[in-house]
């Protein structure tokens, strides 16, 4: 086959490359990595690439205008090589690398019960050994174990051979006294010999801190905290995007990437990030990562999959069905989180393919299983997930939203970030709009927050019909047809920090209104299913990171939130990590979060029409059953 | 053994909505039509009303069609080539209403002129008093020339314009409000968007009592049964009091059935499906009383025998049981 | 009264034990609630719950089933009065009434005509279910000759109609084993032909001309043990066999009405000419007959009914799908390119209608993706590169679209390589995400 030279600007020398090569791959050959957040799959446009000199043939020409092309722009994962050419890449914003949440993060209050002794299942000896002697030439382990029955009452201890090699220098070191840190209830295995995880020369004294970490792993964002785990302190809350984000956005096209060669880099991927959080958590703290002596891992089924290695092309593929729901305790050598290399991880268990530990996780976390009051709780993120109940019994379902509230594959749409809008105001007789942007610059595009507001606000001041078309008989010039078709402009070129106008185009509103669509359809087919109607719901709970910037008013408008009394909303950020948290400090409450997951009753939405009709009825503003949301019936009267 | 008689007790009515316009109320036809008001589900007469019966009409073309089966060219043989004189056969052969579905070309294959339209409709006004539906070809920007010339045009006559779709209604909305037409909804097979159109329709002004809507059927082995639930499904909405969807149902049999394989093609199709004319027959008239049952308030039809069978069977249907 | 999933829960013993092979006891309580499950998978429900269950559990229409050497028709059981509730589950069966006054072998022509009768429709053999015999002569020796002509014709399952017990008793000696139906008992006969559905163990129809009436008839005939009823109300207007279906269907089903939960048996050929008595048997199908006895038999006369029935009978519940198959739209010339989409309904819709507004022609290839759309399918691996070359090759599209330039939906941009690689010999090309902007693309790009 004919081999054809690329010249890459970034790169110092070309590359050879046979007809039919991606440009994209010709990219990595010459060590250039280039972001895709799409996976890959044409669908984000971020991958463009100008291509100087010779042509490639263009698959795709997706979020390209013709004078793109013309211009010699290809998008890198849909060109294909088919001769010698000259290739440039554009300078274009990476990746925002911002952590998401940092020391400004309000502090997390220990439960008021918690006594370590009692809910920690890791426990720290302190054990003075008679030394032997030409008497007593009882070996080292036996000396240890002797002293463990008799000073702690520990009848039997699983060792690594690890730990066995430095037993006796740490024996000897101490002088033959020792602190041992033993895991001594094992979740799954209640009747288990304590294992021990660490063992230290001499005495520790009480009030050094005992390490463990509480992380969620989300499909966008990695979070982890800190925690000393016998005062149940968080020390350090540090988040990061998942560095799998480049090989796709949502979990479908990660299981796909992975299902072609790319398992072990997702998992390198993540485990990366997740190091490199631990590495961030320990500076602050001044501690050593080794230091770190268990961790519980919250995370949608895919993301745990692919943090352990494991095949998760079963849970896309009908029957859904996910490897693993209950993982056994591992550590954390095996399972490549560089902490102690002895330390407990414990990863929380799934509930199916597309509701995973970050759930059961968040259901803990939100104290929803505790409660008499029947209780909606939404995830309000991708994957939709939403669980309705009380402590009686609970009920969950999944519904791909997309990622549209967080943003992305949105024409201006971006995450909560620096330059963001996170709210729109629209005047109603000259259709222009006011905003406040993140950070107070210029704005760059818009948020979940910015987007839920602008499309209730455009709704309400007739800049759209009920069904989210834009209308162009309105006589303003902030509604164009486009390059998309009809488009609304929130903030003309001059305002940006971006050098172009802000706008939304009818497919960035109609991805909106799938997503508001799903979600709500969700929710109302899950409180069908089981005969609860909407009014009987007494408390709604929203989780997700995203969860702290919805405007209540707004999402009702626009039907993506029940129309109910606004005190019955109650935002309570990440629950997964906070559940994590939880399981961490409590043996007891990690023993209920297996109850709760093994409680939870998964309904597969997919199962036959109801969802696809109630997401059809959904698909309208704020809903095709007006009498579902009296508030905005009352809002629309009024604007007229 | 006395049984209770179980009644479904209903608080929401269908609209009663009239079809064409005579001298006094600013048309021109002889006679109106009248469809809807039901309380009740098709032809249950022991627990609601059923005040006017459901009714047929026949469909023609403003020229002889070249794509209808030949089964129906042989029968209405040259009066396909003068909507007028097609239009007067139709009411003889027992149509409530006359259904013109203008082409997209005229027979030379040159796009059918808005002049042309007005012509065809207004030849058909004046060889019949029976009330005129006129169908648009079917693509949006021609539709919206054509039937806009022909609601100017007859201005008052209380037409039923089709077709109004969710990607384009705007248009034929208008001139509807504007001229004192009627329109068509049309959407296919789905209760959402059925409702989610008329709530369109009538955010932009044009009073409810003037749309028909038609939820799309398919025919019979084309999909029917996801017609005939939409329409139960659209109708116990109405009767429950769901304002939107309170509107009387108008079905296309004779389209639908006709353009099915069964129908159109009489050679070289299996033995079991037997003799092609009394099946064509057939496909139409199930396809029609599959409809009727669940809710159709008017039918358009192709078939004059069809009519006949159809019309046999509303009148049975509309006697109600002496004793149940 | 049927209970709800929660409602069925908290009879359960909520250990979440797994034994029933449902992953919890609400999971199994919601199969429970729609009837898709028997209450034994669960082995620990206490002897209250389960009195209490069995009661909600029994079905509101009796479970009717016709049977001959091995053939079965079955008819009841029924749960929805519209299909769209849930679905309609056993279809009417259709049964051609053959006279005693004919001669045996004009009947054994007959029969088996009827017999062999099958048509294809969407890949699925249809067929008729059996036959009814009627005795009209008046002669039982007529009468049990007809029936042996009718059994030596055919194996399905048989109706006999007669009103005289003897007579009767004749017919049923020729069926001996069999479980016939029994048609029937009227107010005059009924002891007798009771005793006989006793003695040879078939089902029973009870005639009345009103519901007032049948009711009496079943509550008599029951307490001479008979359990297995089918209920033929003497009407034979189209509305007052409607009006007395749906109320006998409401009685059953929302009313639990016991002397009224079984199928009902409608007389098509009695309506009169083949006209109206297709109109007839179409009501009784969409219309909630269980038996329908029709005289006509022309295919002409037979294909639209069975096909009716098997739309009718269609499961509402599973998505709506087209056939997959390649469309023509705008008259496409070989020349014009090929776009693939998948076989889900409304995604079918909305890409037809925008390339048909479009004026352009084209060729629209429905590949199947079990009634998914592009992205659902896509997600659950049923529309991938290998699925769309195997649409191409199954409906011939290369000898119908010599270019050889197929669209993929920009949804499933990252199937092209796969694509390029299943057709080597096709251009592929990735049109537009959304619908709506097919006509630019096809205008911009395909031209």
């Amino acid at each position: 086959m004919a081999e054809h030279t690329v010249k890459f600007d970034q790169a110092s020398k070309p590359v050879k490359v046979p007809t039919g090569t991606l440009l994209s791959e010709a990219a990595e050959q010459a060590g250039i990595s280039l972001t895709q957040p799409c996976g890959g799959q044409g669908r984000c446009g971020r991958c463009a690439v100008i291509v100087t000199e010779g042509t490639v043939r263009r698959r795709s020409t997706l979020r390209l205008s013709s004078e793109d092309v013309e211009a010699g722009y290809a998008l890198a994962c849909q060109s294909v090589v088919e001769g010698d050419i000259c290739v440039t890449i554009p300078p274009q914003d990476k990746i925002e690398r911002r952590l998401t949440s940092d020391r400004t993060v309000a502090q997390v209050k220990p439960p008021a019960s918690y006594d370590a002794s009692v809910h920690q299942s890791i426990r720290r000896y302190r054990l003075s050994l008679n030394p032997p002697t030409m008497d007593d030439q009882t070996d080292d382990w036996s000396r240890l174990q002797a002293a463990l029955r008799n000073q702690s009452n520990i009848g039997a201890v699983q060792v690594s051979l690890k730990l066995l090699q430095k037993l006796g220098q740490v024996l000897r070191v101490g002088d033959w006294d020792a602190t041992v840190i033993l895991d001594s209830i094992l979740w799954d295995c209640p009747d288990c010999p304590a294992r021990l995880i660490d063992i230290l020369p001499g005495h520790v004294a009480d009030d050094v801190p005992l390490w463990g970490t509480a992380i969620d792993i989300g499909t966008t964002t990695v979070s982890l905290w800190l925690v000393d785990l016998l005062t149940g302190e968080v020390k350090s809350q540090v988040a990061e995007y998942n560095g799998q984000i480049a090989r796709g956005e949502d979990v479908i096209s990660r299981i796909i990437y992975a299902s072609k060669d790319g398992k072990d880099t997702l998992r390198e991927l993540v485990l990366e990030t997740v190091n490199g959080l631990v590495e961030t958590a320990c500076r602050r703290a001044q501690i050593l990562p080794e230091s770190i002596v268990k961790t519980t891992v919250a995370g949608n089924s895919t993301m745990i999959h692919l943090l352990l290695g494991i095949p998760a092309e079963s849970i896309r593929l009908s029957p859904f069905v996910p490897v693993v729901n209950h993982i056994p305790a591992l550590i954390a050598s095996e399972v490549g989180i560089l902490i102690n290399p002895e330390a407990t991880v414990d990863c929380l268990p799934g509930i199916a393919s597309y509701v995973g530990a970050d759930i059961s996780a968040g259901v803990l976390a939100s104290g929803m299983s505790d409660t008499d009051k029947i209780t909606l709780f939404l995830d309000v993120g991708t994957n939709g997930e939403t669980v309705l109940g009380s402590s009686e019994w609970l009920v969950t379902c999944a519904c791909s939203a997309g990622p549209a509230f967080e943003g992305a594959g949105m024409e201006h749409g971006m995450r909560a970030t620096q330059g963001a809008i996170e709210e729109v105001w629209i005047n109603g007789k000259t259709f222009e709009s006011s905003y406040r942007v993140i950070g107070n610059v210029k704005p760059r595009g818009l948020c979940g927050s910015g987007l839920i507001t602008l499309l209730a606000e455009m709704f309400l001041t007739g800049i759209l019909d009920k069904s989210g078309k834009i209308k162009l008989d309105l006589n303003t010039p902030l509604v164009r047809e486009g390059y998309h078709g009809p488009e609304y402009v929130i903030a003309p070129a001059e305002e940006t920090g971006v050098g172009q106008d802000i706008v939304i185009t009818n497919v960035d509103i109609d991805n909106l209104l799938r997503a508001k669509a799903a979600i709500y359809a969700g929710f109302t087919v899950l409180a069908d299913s089981v005969g609860v109607p909407m009014e009987a719901i007494e408390q709604v709970l929203i989780g997700g990171s995203f969860g702290k910037y919805i405007n209540v008013e707004k999402a009702v408008q626009i039907g993506l939130l029940p129309d109910m009394n606004w005190d019955r909303f109650q935002f309570l950020g990440n629950t997964s990590v906070k559940g994590a948290y939880l399981a961490l400090l409590d043996h007891t409450l990690r023993t209920k979060i297996k109850s709760i997951a093994a409680k939870m009753t998964y309904i597969e939405l997919s199962a036959d029409n109801t969802f696809f009709d109630a997401f059809m009825s959904a698909l309208f503003l704020p809903h095709t059953d007006i009498t579902c949301f009296p508030s905005v019936e009352a809002a629309m009267l009024t604007k007229d | 053994m006395p049984v209770e008689i179980p009644k479904d007790k209903w608080n929401g009515q269908v609209r009663v909505v009239t079809l064409g316009a005579t001298a006094d109320q600013g048309g021109t036809r002889t006679s109106t039509v009248t469809v809807g008001g039901e309380t009740t589900m098709p032809f249950m007469h022991f627990e609601g009303e059923i005040p006017h019966r459901p009714v047929i009409a026949l469909e023609i073309k403003d020229r002889r069609p070249d794509d209808w089966s030949s089964l129906l060219l042989d029968l209405w043989s040259d009066k396909a080539d003068d909507p007028a004189v097609w239009a007067k056969a139709a009411e003889e052969a027992g149509a409530d209403l006359i259904q013109l579905s203008l082409s997209l070309t005229n027979a030379d294959g040159n796009p059918t002129t808005p002049e042309a339209a007005v012509d065809a409709v207004k030849k058909v006004l004046a060889a019949t008093g029976l009330p005129l539906l006129v169908f648009g070809p079917g693509q949006a920007d021609v539709d919206n020339e054509l039937l806009v010339a022909v609601a100017e045009a007859t201005k008052g006559e209380r037409l039923v314009l089709g077709i109004c779709e969710d990607k384009n209604y705007r248009t034929i909305v208008a001139t509807a409000m504007a001229n004192d037409h009627l329109v068509i909804a049309r959407c296919p097979m789905d209760v959402n968007l059925s409702k989610q159109l008329n709530i369109l329709i009538s955010d932009m002004g044009l009073p409810l009592d003037r749309v028909l809507m038609d939820p799309t059927t398919g025919a019979l082995g084309y999909g029917i049964e996801y017609g005939f639930s939409v329409m139960e499904r659209l109708r116990m909405a109405a009767l429950q009091g769901d304002a939107m969807t309170q509107l009387p149902m108008i079905v296309t049999p004779g389209f639908e059935a006709w353009k099915t394989k069964e129908s159109k093609v009489g050679v070289d199709v299996p033995e079991s499906w037997g003799d092609w004319e009394q099946r064509a027959i057939n496909w139409e008239t199930i396809t029609a009383v599959a409809l009727l049952e669940s809710g159709a308030d008017i039918l358009v039809l192709r078939h004059p025998e069809s009519l006949k069978r159809v019309r046999a069977a509303i009148e049975d249907l509309m006697t109600a049981p002496e004793t149940v | 009264m049927a209970l709800s999933g929660i409602q069925i829960y908290k009879m359960l013993p909520q250990t979440n034990c797994k034994d029933c092979g449902y992953p919890t006891c609400l999971a199994f309580a919601m199969k429970l609630a729609a009837k898709q499950v028997e209450l034994d998978l669960c082995p620990h429900v206490s002897e209250e719950s389960k009195a209490q269950l069995a009661e909600s559990a029994t079905p509101p229409q009796r479970l009717i089933t016709l049977k001959a050497n091995g053939n079965e028709v079955k008819a009841g059981n029924e749960v929805v009065l519209f299909r769209h509730e849930k679905t309609y589950y056993n279809m009417p069966g259709l049964f051609v009434r053959i006279k005693d006054d004919l001669l045996a072998d004009a009947i054994k022509e007959k029969v088996a005509a009827a017999d062999t009768y099958s048509t294809n429709y969407v890949g699925i053999d249809l067929v008729l279910d059996g036959f009814a015999v009627e005795a009209v002569s008046g002669s039982s020796a007529s009468f049990s000759a007809a029936v042996a002509a009718v059994r030596a014709a055919s194996k399905k399952p048989v109706i006999l109609i007669a009103q005289d017990a003897g007579v009767m008793a004749e017919g049923l000696k020729v069926l001996d084993g069999e479980a016939p139906l029994i048609f029937g008992a009227g107010a005059e006969n009924w002891e007798a032909m009771a005793d006989l559905a006793t003695q040879y163990k078939a089902p029973l129809t009870v005639t009345g001309n009103t519901l007032d009436e049948l009711a009496d008839l079943v509550e008599k005939v029951k307490g001479k043990g008979i359990e297995d009823i089918v209920l033929a109300p003497a009407t034979r207007s189209l509305h007052g066999e409607l009006t007395t279906r749906v109320l006998i269907w409401r009685l059953a089903i929302k009313k639990n009405f016991r002397s009224l939960g079984y199928p009902v048996i409608s007389v098509a050929g009695d309506a009169g000419d083949p006209a109206k008595e297709m109109v007839s048997a179409a009501q009784a199908i969409s219309k909630y007959a269980g038996f329908v006895v029709i005289d006509s038999f022309a295919p002409d006369f037979v294909y639209p009914l069975i096909v009716l029935r098997q739309n009718i009978y269609t499961d509402p519940q599973k998505p709506i799908q087209v056939q997959p198959g390649l469309y023509e739209i705008n008259n496409p010339k070989p020349t014009d390119p090929v776009l693939v989409t998948t076989n889900f309904s409304i995604t079918y819709f909305s890409v037809a209608n925008e390339i048909e507004g479009s004026g352009l022609p084209a060729w629209l290839l429905v590949a199947d993706a079990e009634g998914m759309s592009v992205l659902t399918a896509w997600a659950a691996g049923k529309f991938d590169a290998e699925r769309i070359a195997k649409s191409v090759k199954a409906f011939d599209v290369a000898s119908k679209a010599t270019n050889r330039t197929i669209v993929l939906p920009g949804h499933v941009a990252v199937l092209s390589g796969e694509l390029e690689e299943e057709l080597p010999d096709w251009n592929v090309r990735v049109g537009p995400r959304e619908a709506v902007d097919i006509p630019a693309f096809m205008k911009q790009a395909m031209t």
